[in-house]
């Protein structure tokens, strides 16, 4: 119990600690389970949890702008997507009950493990510049003003690129009638 | 212990037991690691080294417990993995500074999304794991723009970009999986392999 009165204290004190904690709790579980739930269809829905966690650590982070980008973007968005794209191929994988074999599955475990250990053990070497600084409050504005003055050049071409990739897209999953194609050669 | 996870079908339903032992000896640990008794005990217990370093103690003891508990018949996988990461994650950043505990969230979530590229058979859950992966790399860059560069945010600049063309990847992205299932009628990734000679 003494334990835990501590632990209170303590998060009565980091206010922002405890509320990254919190939102770990839900982002981490969830992650594993968009990984390993059997029924891929859930996974998807677990994936809205882990972007509405992250969503939650951009508004402790003050970046509102992007939080609300995130749920628009990522939580809804792209969650619809990946739903529907899911219901469309309809793959039946569970049923034939084989899995990637033994060996990659083993090799991929090891090299995420490796990659987290090695940045963890990267990043609490290294010492940090931190500023002291507080955040604009402004900040959607001055997000704003940046993406219209110094970062216009980036900001079109990135318009330009979301633009071809969705004609791409589009393109790309039109359900092309194949019948045509050998009607009109057979008709030349 | 994470690799039969997916494989759980034919079996009889987890039994709870082993999962609730496992959780309460890792909660209790992390517990008594944040509260700082950990390090007297483990002084009184004559282990110098670990008493240095108590999170690597702690992670390597919930490691071990994490592999135990999932080899275990009957035992309920996804949950013990979800534990072992969660009180790992708080045990290796609970006296870091802020932006550490940002970062190694990052980092986390990126390893996780990493390991499901590439054990994952389905193209879908494939391009899920990338966007997790993208989303870890936006954590990071708005962590740095709130701690390392608030006045001129420019990690927050930089997230909007990858936001722009994380959605651009899932859109071509998923066409390119319709396209190939409506030619192969499959989505698995072991069965793309037109290309090869």
């Amino acid at each position: 119990m003494e334990q835990f009165e501590l632990l209170t204290n303590w998060a009565q004190v980091n206010v922002e600690a405890f509320v990254l904690y919190a939102l770990a709790i839900i982002a981490i579980p969830c992650a594993f389970c968009v990984l390993f739930d059997r029924a891929i269809i859930r996974s998807g829905f677990f994936l809205i949890g882990v972007f509405g966690a992250v969503c939650g650590l951009f508004l402790i982070l003050q970046a509102q702008f992007l939080a609300l980008a995130q749920l628009m973007i990522y939580t809804v968005g792209i969650t619809l997507v990946v739903v529907i794209a899911l219901m469309l191929t309809n793959p039946r994988l569970e049923k034939e009950g084989v899995a990637v074999e033994g060996r990659e599955r083993f090799s991929g475990l090891v090299i995420a493990t490796v990659f987290f250990l090695t940045i963890y053990c990267a990043l609490r070497s290294e010492s940090w510049p931190l500023s002291s600084l507080r955040m604009n409050p402004e900040n959607v504005k001055q997000i704003g003003a940046a993406l219209i003055t110094t970062y216009a050049l980036p900001f079109e071409f990135a318009s330009v690129l979301l633009l071809a990739a969705l004609m791409g897209a589009i393109l790309l999953a039109k359900a092309e009638p194949k019948n045509d194609v050998s009607k009109i050669a057979g008709e030349n | 212990m994470v690799d039969q996870i997916m494989h759980t079908g034919n079996k009889p339903a987890p039994t709870l037991a082993t999962t609730l032992a496992f959780a309460i000896v890792a909660i209790s640990i992390t517990v008594a690691f944040a509260s700082g008794q950990l390090v007297t005990l483990l002084l009184n217990l004559g282990l110098n080294t670990f008493a240095a370093y108590p999170e690597i103690f702690v992670f390597l003891v919930i490691a071990v417990l994490a592999t135990i508990a999932s080899a275990m018949p009957n035992s309920n996988r996804l949950a013990i993995v979800s534990i072992a990461g969660v009180m790992g994650y708080i045990a290796l950043t609970y006296n870091q500074d802020m932006l550490i505990k940002y970062l190694s969230l990052a980092a986390l979530l990126f390893s996780i999304g990493m390991y499901g590229m590439v054990v994952s058979r389905n193209a879908v859950r494939v391009l899920m794991s990338i966007e997790l992966m993208l989303n870890a790399v936006n954590l990071n860059l708005v962590a740095f723009a709130r701690y390392v560069d608030p006045v001129h945010i420019r990690g927050q600049i930089f997230a909007i970009f990858i936001l722009t063309v994380a959605a651009a990847e899932a859109a071509v992205g998923l066409a390119i999986v319709l396209a190939i299932y409506r030619n192969t009628s499959t989505v698995d990734m072991e069965k793309f392999n037109l290309l090869k000679w």
